[in-house]
C-alpha cells in the first residue's frame, strides 16, 4: 500500500469530470487500498479519485466513529434524493476551509462495489452528505463552488497564504 | 471530504480533552467536568465513552503523560494544555482502553482542529505515529518506575510503602482497576430478593453479596438512575465497605443518632433503613445538603437535617445527648482511588497532616455529646495511618473515658484501634473503622 498525494484547489485537475470504471482488476483494488489508506491517513472521511488525480468513477468513505465501516463506490448514479440538510463541510483538497452547504437529507444510490457487482446504498445524515460531497469531486466540482464568489475568492487567498507559511 | 465538527469521534475527543484539562490543570473533580460536559451528550453511547475515557485518562494521566513528554522535544505551551490532555487521551485509548488505533490517532487529529490549534495538527499526527512505532520499549521504560508504571504520585507510592509494606504493590493494583457498582437495597421498601428479581428479569445481571445483608453487586456498571426501583427509592448505591457502617454503630429503635458529617447522606439514610431513629443529620457544606435532603426523600426517610460545623457544637447542639454518633470525617480518600482515580492528581502530601488535625478535632469536639455507655464510630475512606489508627490513638489516650472496642477480623488488618479494609478487599472500597465506647 500507499499514500497518494492530494490534490489541492485550485489545481485545474479537480475540474476534470471523471470516466466510468469498465475493468475491475487487481489494479483497481489495489487503487482503493490505496485511497483507503490515503483517506485515513489524512484524516478524512471520504475521498474521491480525482482528488488523487485518478479521473475515474470511484470513491471511498467511512464516516464511522471506529473507522471500521469502509465503504466503495464505482460508478455511483443518485437515483432518489429528498430532503434538505445543511452541514459543515470540509475537503481534503481545500485543507483548514470549513463551510456550510445544503444537501439532500437522504439519498438512493447505485453503485458497483471494488469486484463490479451491483450495490445499492440507502443514506442518510453524515453519510449522505459524504456520498454527495465526493460525487461532485467525480463530477468536477467542489463544495467552495456552493459559496458566494466573494467568499470563494476569501478561501483562494485563504489557502495561497497558508501555503506560503508552509513553505 | 475531510471529518469536520460534524465528525462524532472527532468532537466527542475535544469534549473529552477540555474537561480532562479542567481536572488536571485547574483541579476541577472528575465527577463535575463529566456532569458538566455529560448534559450535552444525550446520546447514551457518547456519554458512556465520554465517562470511560475521561476515568481512564485520569487513572493513568501519570504513565501517559511521561510517555508524551519522552516524545517532545520541549513541553506544549500552556495555551496547548487541551491539545496536552489530548494527546494523553489518545494514548489511554489506545493503550488502556484497547480502541483501533488508526481510529483514535484519525479523530484526535481531528479534534485538535476542533480545539482551535490547527497548527498542531501535523505535531499530534507525528507524535500519535511515533508512539505506534516505538510503543514497546516506551511502554517498558515507563514500567521501570513505580509513578510511571502504574500512574501514582511519588507521595502516595511512598506513603503506601511506609504504611503497608506487604501490601502497597497489591493496593495499588487495586487502585488501577475500576470497582464494581454495589447496591443497597432499601429494606423500607423493598426486600433484596424482589429486588433482585426484578433486576434479573430486567436483564441486568447481579448477585447478592455474601457477607452483606443489604448488598447487591451488579456485573457491569451502568446508569443506575433507569434500573427498575430507582425512582421508587427501592435501592441506593454503596460500596460494601460503607454498608458496614450501619451494622457496625449497632443502633436499635428510639435512639438519638448524630451522623456527623452526613452528606450525601448514604450512610444516614442506611441507618434509617434498618431502625426507627432520631437522627441529627450534620454537614458543615450547606451547598451538600440538598443532595442529603433528595437522597432521604427519594427513600422516604427522614432526619433532622442541619448545617454546622461538628468541631464546634455549641452551635448546633440543642444539648441532648446521642445514644450514637458516627463521624464518616473528611479524609484524603486514598482508599477510594479505583472510583475517584482524581485523588491521585489532586490531593498533596501536604494535606494529610491538616485533615489529620481537623480528624481529631472532630472527635474531641463530638465526644462530649455522647451518653455514658454511648457508641462513637469514626470511618475514613482512608488507607494512610496518620489519618486513621493516629488519629484514634491519639484521641483515646486524652480521654479516660473512651475505650476502643476489638473489631472482628472479617473488617480486615488490624490498624491499631481499628480495622482496615485494603482497596479491593473483598471487592470493596478501602475503608477504616474504630468503636469507641465512652465510660458509664
Ligand atoms: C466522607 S464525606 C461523608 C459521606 C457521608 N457520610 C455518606 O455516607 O454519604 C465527609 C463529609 O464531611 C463534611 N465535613 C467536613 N468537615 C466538616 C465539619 N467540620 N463538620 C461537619 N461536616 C464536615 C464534608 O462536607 C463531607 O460531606
Ligand atoms: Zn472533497
Amino acid at each position: 500500500m500507499a499514500l497518494m498525494k492530494i490534490v489541492e484547489f485550485p489545481d485545474p485537475r479537480l475540474r476534470t469530470v471523471a470516466q466510468p470504471v469498465t475493468v475491475f482488476d487487481a489494479e483497481l483494488a489495489k487503487l482503493v487500498a490505496d485511497m483507503f489508506e490515503t483517506m485515513y491517513e489524512a484524516p478524512g472521511i471520504g475521498l474521491a479519485a480525482t482528488q488523487v488525480d485518478v479521473h475515474r468513477q470511484l470513491l471511498v468513505v467511512d464516516v464511522s466513529e471506529d473507522k471500521n465501516q469502509p465503504l466503495v463506490l464505482v460508478n455511483p448514479r443518485v437515483v432518489e434524493r429528498s430532503g434538505t440538510q445543511v452541514c459543515q463541510e470540509g475537503c481534503l483538497s481545500v485543507p483548514g476551509i470549513f463551510a456550510d452547504v445544503e444537501r439532500a437529507e437522504r439519498i438512493r444510490v447505485e453503485a458497483q462495489d471494488a469486484k463490479g457487482a451491483a450495490q445499492v446504498i440507502e443514506a442518510d445524515g453524515l453519510l449522505a452528505v459524504c456520498i454527495q460531497h465526493e460525487m461532485d469531486h467525480l463530477a468536477g466540482k467542489l463544495f467552495v463552488d456552493y459559496l458566494s464568489p466573494l467568499k470563494r475568492e476569501l478561501v483562494r487567498k485563504k489557502l495561497a497564504k497558508q501555503r506560503r507559511n508552509a513553505a | 471530504m475531510s471529518a469536520t465538527a460534524a465528525d462524532p469521534g472527532a468532537r466527542l475527543r475535544a469534549e473529552a480533552a477540555r474537561a480532562l484539562a479542567r481536572i488536571v490543570f485547574d483541579g476541577v473533580s472528575l465527577r463535575s467536568a463529566f456532569d458538566a460536559r455529560a448534559a450535552r451528550n444525550a446520546d447514551p453511547r457518547d456519554r458512556a465513552l465520554l465517562s470511560a475515557t475521561l476515568f481512564e485518562s485520569t487513572r493513568w494521566w501519570l504513565r501517559f503523560d511521561a510517555a508524551l513528554a519522552g516524545m517532545l522535544e520541549r513541553p506544549l505551551p500552556s495555551k496547548a494544555r487541551e491539545v496536552r490532555a489530548l494527546l494523553v487521551l489518545a494514548l489511554v485509548q489506545v493503550e488502556v482502553m484497547a480502541m483501533p488505533s488508526y481510529a483514535v490517532v484519525a479523530a484526535c487529529v481531528d479534534a485538535v482542529r476542533l480545539l482551535g490549534q490547527p497548527g498542531l495538527a501535523g505535531l499530534a499526527n507525528a507524535v500519535l505515529r511515533r508512539w505506534l512505532r516505538e510503543r514497546e520499549a516506551r511502554l517498558a521504560a515507563l514500567d521501570a518506575d513505580t509513578t510511571t508504571q502504574a500512574a501514582h504520585p511519588r507521595w502516595i507510592v511512598d506513603a503506601l510503602r511506609a504504611d503497608w509494606p506487604e501490601a502497597w504493590r497489591g493496593m495499588i493494583e487495586a487502585n488501577n482497576h475500576a470497582a464494581a457498582l454495589t447496591l443497597r437495597v432499601n429494606r423500607r421498601r423493598s426486600t433484596r430478593e424482589a429486588l433482585l428479581e426484578r433486576l434479573v428479569a430486567d436483564g441486568v445481571g447481579a448477585t447478592a453479596h455474601g457477607d452483606l445483608d443489604d448488598a447487591i453487586v451488579l456485573d457491569a456498571s451502568t446508569d443506575v438512575s433507569r434500573l427498575p426501583g430507582f425512582a421508587e427509592g427501592h435501592f441506593s448505591v454503596q460500596d460494601g465497605a460503607a454498608q458496614r457502617v450501619a451494622t457496625l454503630l449497632g443502633v436499635a429503635d428510639g435512639q438519638r443518632v448524630l451522623d456527623a458529617c452526613a452528606a450525601p447522606g448514604g450512610k444516614t439514610a442506611h441507618l434509617l433503613e434498618r431502625a426507627s431513629l432520631e437522627v441529627v443529620a450534620l454537614d458543615a457544606d450547606a451547598g451538600r445538603l440538598p443532595r442529603l435532603r433528595e437522597n432521604l426523600a427519594r427513600l422516604g426517610l427522614s432526619a433532622q437535617v442541619r448545617q454546622g460545623d461538628a468541631a464546634a457544637p455549641a452551635a448546633w447542639w440543642d444539648g441532648r445527648p446521642f445514644d450514637r454518633i458516627l463521624v464518616d470525617a473528611p479524609c484524603s480518600a486514598t482508599g477510594i482511588i479505583r472510583r475517584q482515580p482524581d485523588v491521585k492528581l489532586h490531593r498533596r502530601a501536604s494535606d494529610i497532616r491538616v485533615l489529620a488535625t481537623t480528624q481529631r478535632r472532630l472527635l474531641d469536639a463530638l465526644w462530649p455529646l455522647l451518653v455514658p455507655g454511648g457508641r462513637m464510630l469514626y470511618t475514613t475512606c482512608s488507607v494512610l495511618r496518620t489519618e486513621n489508627e493516629a488519629v484514634v490513638a491519639g484521641f483515646a489516650a486524652a480521654h479516660a473515658d473512651a475505650r476502643t472496642i476489638a473489631l472482628p477480623d472479617g473488617l480486615g488488618e488490624a490498624a491499631g484501634g481499628g480495622r482496615q479494609n485494603l482497596p479491593g478487599s473483598g471487592g470493596m472500597d478501602g475503608f477504616f473503622y474504630a468503636l469507641v465506647e465512652k465510660a458509664h
